[in-house]
C-alpha cells in the first residue's frame, strides 16, 4: 500500500511557476502548473521561445541558481524546494542533456566525458570504470572511446552527451531535443533506447521534442507549451489525434496521417477514430479504401533515372574526390551537374559528405581529384573571390559571421570586398533587405536581433553580392517546424520570384518532399540517388540503407499502393488529400 | 599545438608526472653546471635518443627546432655584445670597436644557445609523453584545488573546438569576399576584425556553455570529495630513474665545484689539448 502510494507520488511538481531572466522584459514562464510522476515519460513540445528549455532548467536548479532572475511560485523536485536547493545537489538527481550537442562536451576523450559526471559524484574508481564500460557498450560508442568528442559527427556527439548523462544514473532524465542533429534512423534508435531505460531502470524522463509522431507510443503524456503557459496536456493519442489540426496551426508537427484523416473527415469522409500511425490509418479507412481497389496497379514504379533537363548546366562537377588533410575522404568520385532552374535538396546521413560537396562549389575547398566548373570558371584555379560572385554560401550559424555595428554595415561587407562602387550600395542593400523583409532593421545591431532575423541578415549579406546560386547549409537545424517552413518559404520566393538557383542541405525529409524540385541523396561521400523527389522517395530500401526515411505520408502510400493499387508517388499531406478526396468523396 | 600528447607505452610515458617534473629540475641543474659546448652537444644527442625511444617522430622535433633557429642565432650573436673578453686573442669585431670575437665568447655563445635548445626539447619531450589528465592529477596530488585542475583540463580540451569554430568563421567571411590572406600587415589586421568579433562572441558563448554543463554534471556538488579516476603512483621504475638522474647530476655538480671541470674549453683545452 505504502509502496503503491510512493510510486505514484510526483517527483516534479510546479505550482504557479513564473520566471523572468535577468534583464528580460517579458517572463519566460508564466504560471505553469505541472506534476510529473515517478516512472513517467513526459513529452514537452511547443514553438521556439515558448519556455520549454527554461522550464526544464528549473528541474535541476540552473534556473534560478545559475542564470539568476526572479522565480515565483513553487517548484519541488523529489520533495525539495528548488529555490532552497543548490544546482549542484539537484544535478546529482536530475540529469540534463542540453540542446546543442557540442556545447556540452568538455573533456579530451569520449571516455573522460562519460566518466566526468560519476567522478563528480565521488563514486569509487572501479564502479566508474564499470559504469563507463556498460554505458559505452549500451550506446555502441565503444569504438570511439579514445576519440576527442569535438571531432565526432553531430549525431555521435549527441549520443556521447546522452551517455554522459546516463552514466550518472540520475533518477530523473531531462532531455532537451536529444535528436535535433540526428538522421531519421538515428532518431528512432535514441527513442527506442529511452523506452528501454524507462522500463528497465524505472527512470522518470522529461523530453523536449518537435518530432511528435515518433514518440506516440513512447510518451505517457504530452504537454504543449506556448508563451510560457501550458496550452494543451494529455495522453499523446488524445492530443495528437484529436488536436492535430490545432497543433498544425500552431506550427507544430502532428503525425501526418492524423492530419490527413482530419482533413478527409472535413471533406465528408466518415471516420470513427483519428489514426496516429500508418497501420491505424489503413485500419480506419479499410472500408472506403476497399471500394477503390483495382486489379491492376495504377502506378508503376519507375527505375532510377538520372536527373534530366533541357538547359545547359551552370555548375559541372566531374569525377571529384576530396580528402581532408587528416586523410578522411569526404567526397568520392562524384559527378553531378546543376542547372539554373534547380531547387535542390541534398540529404544524407551525418558524415555523408553533403557539406564538403557544396563547399567545393564556391571554392572554399578545392577538389583533390577531378574538376569543378562554375559558370565556365575552373574552381581549382579561380580564387574564392571570383567564384562567390556566382555561388553564394550561407553558413548554418549566423553567429559565426555577423560582426558589424548595424545591419546596413553587415550587408555592405560583401559589397566592399567585391569593390562594388559605393553609389550602388544603397539600391542593392535596400532591394535585398526588402526581399528578406528586414528593411526595417537596417539601423539595428545584428546581435540584438532574434535568431530568425539574424539568419535573414546572414542570408541577405550573401544575396547583396548578387550570386545566381544560393547554397544554404542546414538552415533548418535547431528550429521549430514553423521557423523551418518560414526559411523554406523564403527560399521558394528567391527561386520562384527572383530566379535564383537554390541548393539546400537538411535532415528534414518533409521539407525536401514539399519544397525541393530535385533531390540528391548522399552516402559515404558518393551520390546514390538524384532525381525529382517524387521518384527519389520511392526508393524506400536505398533510403533505409542511407539512414533516411521518406515522409510518413509516402510510407502510407507505399502500403496503399501495395494493397489497393493506388499511386505511390505522394509526398505531402496536401497532395494526399487532393488525390484521396477525388477518389473517396465522389 | 603547445600541449600535443602522443600516446605510447615507453618509459617516458610510464613515468609518474611528478617524476618527470623532478627529472626536469635535475636536468636544469645539470645544464647549469655544464659550460662545455661539446658536452652540451652530447646531452642534446641524448635527448634526441630519448625522443626515438619514446616513439616520437623526429619530424616533430624538427618542427620545434625550425622555429628555434632565429633564437639560437640571436643567443649566439648577443653573447659577443655582453660578455667581455678575458685576455684572449681577439680575432675581429662584429661592429667597429664593439662585440669582439674570441674563442671563449664563441664557445660561451654556442653553449648558451645549445642550452636553450635543450631546455625546449626536454620540456616538449615531457609534454609529448604526458597527457593533460595526468598533469591535472599530479596538480591535485600536489595540493592544488580540484577546481583549478578541472578548469585547466576543460580549457585545454576546448582548444581544438575553438580552432574549429574559428576556421568556420574564416570560411564564412571568405564566402563574403573577405581577403584574409593579404600581405600588407595593416590591411591584414583590419581584415581580421570580421573574424575576431564573431570569434570573441563564440568564445564567451563557449565559456557560458561549459559553466552550465559543469554545473549540470554536478561538479559543484562536492568538489573536495570528487573522484579522480586515473591514478598516478610512483613505481620502482620512477625511483630507479630518479636515483640515476639524481646521482648523475650530483656527481657532475660536485666535480664542477671541486675540480672546476666542464668549463667552456674543458674538452678542447684540458682533454684534447687542442688550444
Amino acid at each position: 500500500m505504502w509502496l503503491a502510494m510512493t510510486s505514484r507520488a510526483p517527483v516534479i511538481s510546479c505550482k504557479g511557476l513564473a520566471y523572468k531572466y535577468p534583464g528580460a522584459t517579458d517572463p519566460s514562464l508564466n504560471g505553469i502548473d505541472l506534476e510529473v510522476k515517478r516512472g513517467e515519460i513526459v513529452l514537452i513540445t511547443g514553438p521556439t521561445g515558448a519556455g520549454k528549455t527554461t522550464l526544464c532548467s528549473t528541474f535541476n536548479g540552473l534556473v534560478p541558481h545559475f542564470y539568476g532572475g526572479r522565480l515565483e511560485g513553487e517548484v519541488t523536485v523529489l520533495g525539495r524546494d528548488v529555490k532552497e536547493t543548490s544546482a549542484g545537489y539537484l544535478s546529482t538527481k536530475v540529469g540534463m542533456l542540453f540542446q546543442d550537442p557540442s556545447s556540452q562536451l568538455i573533456s579530451a576523450t569520449v571516455e573522460d566525458e562519460v566518466a566526468f559526471g560519476p567522478e563528480n559524484l565521488g563514486i569509487p574508481v572501479e564502479e566508474i570504470a564499470q559504469r563507463t564500460d556498460s554505458v559505452l557498450n549500451y550506446m555502441e560508442l565503444n569504438g570511439l572511446r579514445e576519440r576527442p568528442p569535438f571531432a565526432l559527427s553531430g549525431g555521435q556527439q549527441q549520443a556521447v552527451g546522452l551517455a554522459s548523462v546516463i552514466a550518472m544514473k540520475p533518477e530523473i532524465l531531462v532531455l532537451d531535443e536529444p535528436t535535433s542533429n540526428l538522421d531519421p534512423v538515428g532518431t528512432l534508435s535514441i527513442f527506442a533506447l529511452l523506452r528501454k531505460i524507462s522500463r528497465e531502470e524505472e527512470n522518470t524522463i522529461v523530453i523536449v521534442e518537435h518530432k511528435l509522431q515518433e514518440l506516440v507510443d513512447i510518451a505517457d503524456r504530452i504537454v504543449v507549451i506556448e508563451g510560457g503557459k501550458i496550452r494543451l496536456e494529455g495522453p499523446p493519442r488524445e492530443i495528437l489525434a484529436e488536436d492535430a489540426v490545432i497543433l498544425h496551426e500552431r506550427g507544430l508537427q502532428p503525425p501526418q496521417v492524423s492530419l490527413l484523416a482530419h482533413k478527409l473527415e472535413e471533406a465528408g469522409v466518415p471516420i470513427e477514430k483519428i489514426p496516429l500511425t500508418v497501420s491505424e490509418f489503413l485500419d480506419t479507412f479499410s472500408g472506403p479504401l476497399q471500394a477503390l481497389k483495382r486489379p491492376v496497379a495504377e502506378y508503376q514504379e519507375k527505375g532510377s533515372e538520372p536527373y534530366q533537363t533541357e538547359s545547359r548546366p551552370i555548375i559541372e562537377v566531374e569525377n571529384v574526390s576530396f580528402q581532408y588533410p587528416g586523410g578522411v575522404v569526404a567526397v568520392r568520385d562524384v559527378s553531378v551537374k546543376f542547372y539554373k532552374e534547380d531547387f535542390v535538396g541534398i540529404i544524407g546521413q551525418n558524415g555523408s559528405g553533403k557539406t564538403t560537396l557544396v563547399k567545393l562549389l564556391n571554392g572554399l575547398l578545392k577538389p583533390t581529384l577531378g574538376s569543378v566548373r562554375v559558370f565556365g570558371l575552373d574552381a581549382r584555379q579561380s580564387p574564392i573571390h571570383d567564384l562567390i560572385r556566382y555561388v553564394g554560401y550561407v553558413f548554418q550559424d549566423p553567429d559565426s559571421q555577423l560582426f558589424s555595428k548595424t545591419v546596413y554595415q553587415e550587408l555592405s561587407f560583401g559589397l566592399k570586398n567585391l569593390k562594388v562602387p559605393r553609389d550602388q550600395w544603397d539600391s542593392r542593400i535596400n532591394s535585398v533587405a526588402k526581399m528578406l523583409l528586414i528593411d526595417s532593421l537596417l539601423k539595428e545591431a545584428p546581435y540584438s536581433l532574434s535568431r530568425g532575423d539574424r539568419q535573414r541578415v546572414a542570408i541577405a549579406s550573401v544575396l547583396v553580392m548578387e550570386p545566381q546560386v544560393v547554397v544554404v547549409d542546414e538552415p533548418t537545424t535547431g528550429q521549430d517546424p514553423r521557423k523551418r517552413r518560414e526559411i523554406m518559404e523564403l527560399m521558394k520566393v528567391l527561386h520562384d520570384k527572383f530566379g535564383k538557383t537554390v541548393i539546400f542541405i537538411t535532415h528534414d525529409m518533409d521539407l525536401v518532399a514539399e519544397y525541393a524540385k530535385r533531390c540528391i541523396v548522399m552516402k559515404e561521400g558518393g551520390i546514390v540517388l538524384d532525381g525529382v523527389p517524387h521518384q527519389v522517395f520511392l526508393h524506400y530500401e536505398e533510403l533505409e540503407k542511407t539512414h533516411l526515411k521518406p515522409p510518413m505520408i509516402t510510407l502510407l502510400f507505399k502500403e496503399l499502393g501495395k494493397r489497393y493499387g493506388l499511386r505511390r508517388d505522394i509526398l505531402t499531406v496536401d497532395e494526399a488529400l487532393g488525390y484521396l478526396k477525388s477518389k473517396l468523396v465522389s | 599545438m603547445a600541449f600535443e600528447y602522443i600516446p605510447g607505452q615507453s618509459l617516458m610515458h610510464r613515468l609518474d608526472p611528478r617524476t618527470k617534473v623532478l627529472f626536469f629540475l635535475l636536468v636544469t641543474v645539470l645544464i647549469m653546471v655544464i659550460y662545455d659546448p661539446i658536452i652540451m652537444f652530447g646531452l642534446l644527442c641524448a635527448i634526441v635518443l630519448m625522443y626515438r625511444l619514446s616513439g616520437i617522430p623526429l619530424s616533430k622535433l624538427w618542427g620545434i627546432t625550425k622555429a628555434l633557429l632565429p633564437v639560437f642565432i640571436m643567443f649566439l650573436v648577443l653573447n659577443y655584445f655582453v660578455i667581455p673578453p678575458r685576455g684572449a686573442t681577439v680575432y675581429f669585431y662584429l661592429l667597429p670597436g664593439v662585440a669582439p670575437v674570441t674563442i671563449e665568447t664563441t664557445l660561451i655563445g654556442i653553449t648558451s644557445a645549445l642550452r636553450f635548445v635543450l631546455f625546449i626539447w626536454l620540456s616538449r619531450l615531457l609534454t609529448f609523453t604526458t597527457s593533460i589528465s595526468e598533469i591535472l592529477i599530479a596538480m591535485v596530488k600536489m595540493r592544488s584545488p580540484p577546481e583549478i585542475a578541472t578548469s585547466l583540463g576543460i580549457a585545454f580540451s576546448s582548444v581544438p573546438l575553438m580552432i574549429n569554430q574559428f576556421s568556420t568563421v574564416i570560411q564564412a567571411q571568405k564566402s563574403r569576399g573577405s581577403q584574409i590572406e593579404v600581405r600588407n600587415p595593416i590591411k591584414k589586421g583590419i581584415s581580421f576584425i570580421p573574424v575576431v568579433v564573431p570569434g570573441i562572441y563564440l568564445t564567451i558563448l563557449r565559456g557560458m556553455n561549459v559553466a552550465r554543463t559543469v554545473e549540470a554534471r554536478a561538479f559543484t556538488y562536492n568538489p573536495k570529495k570528487r573522484t579522480f579516476r586515473k591514478k598516478i603512483q610512483l613505481s620502482h621504475e620512477d625511483y630507479v630513474f630518479l636515483m640515476i638522474s639524481g646521482l648523475f647530476t650530483a656527481a657532475a655538480a660536485a666535480i664542477r665545484v671541486l675540480y672546476g671541470w666542464f668549463d667552456y674549453t674543458f674538452i678542447l683545452r684540458d682533454v684534447l689539448k687542442l688550444i
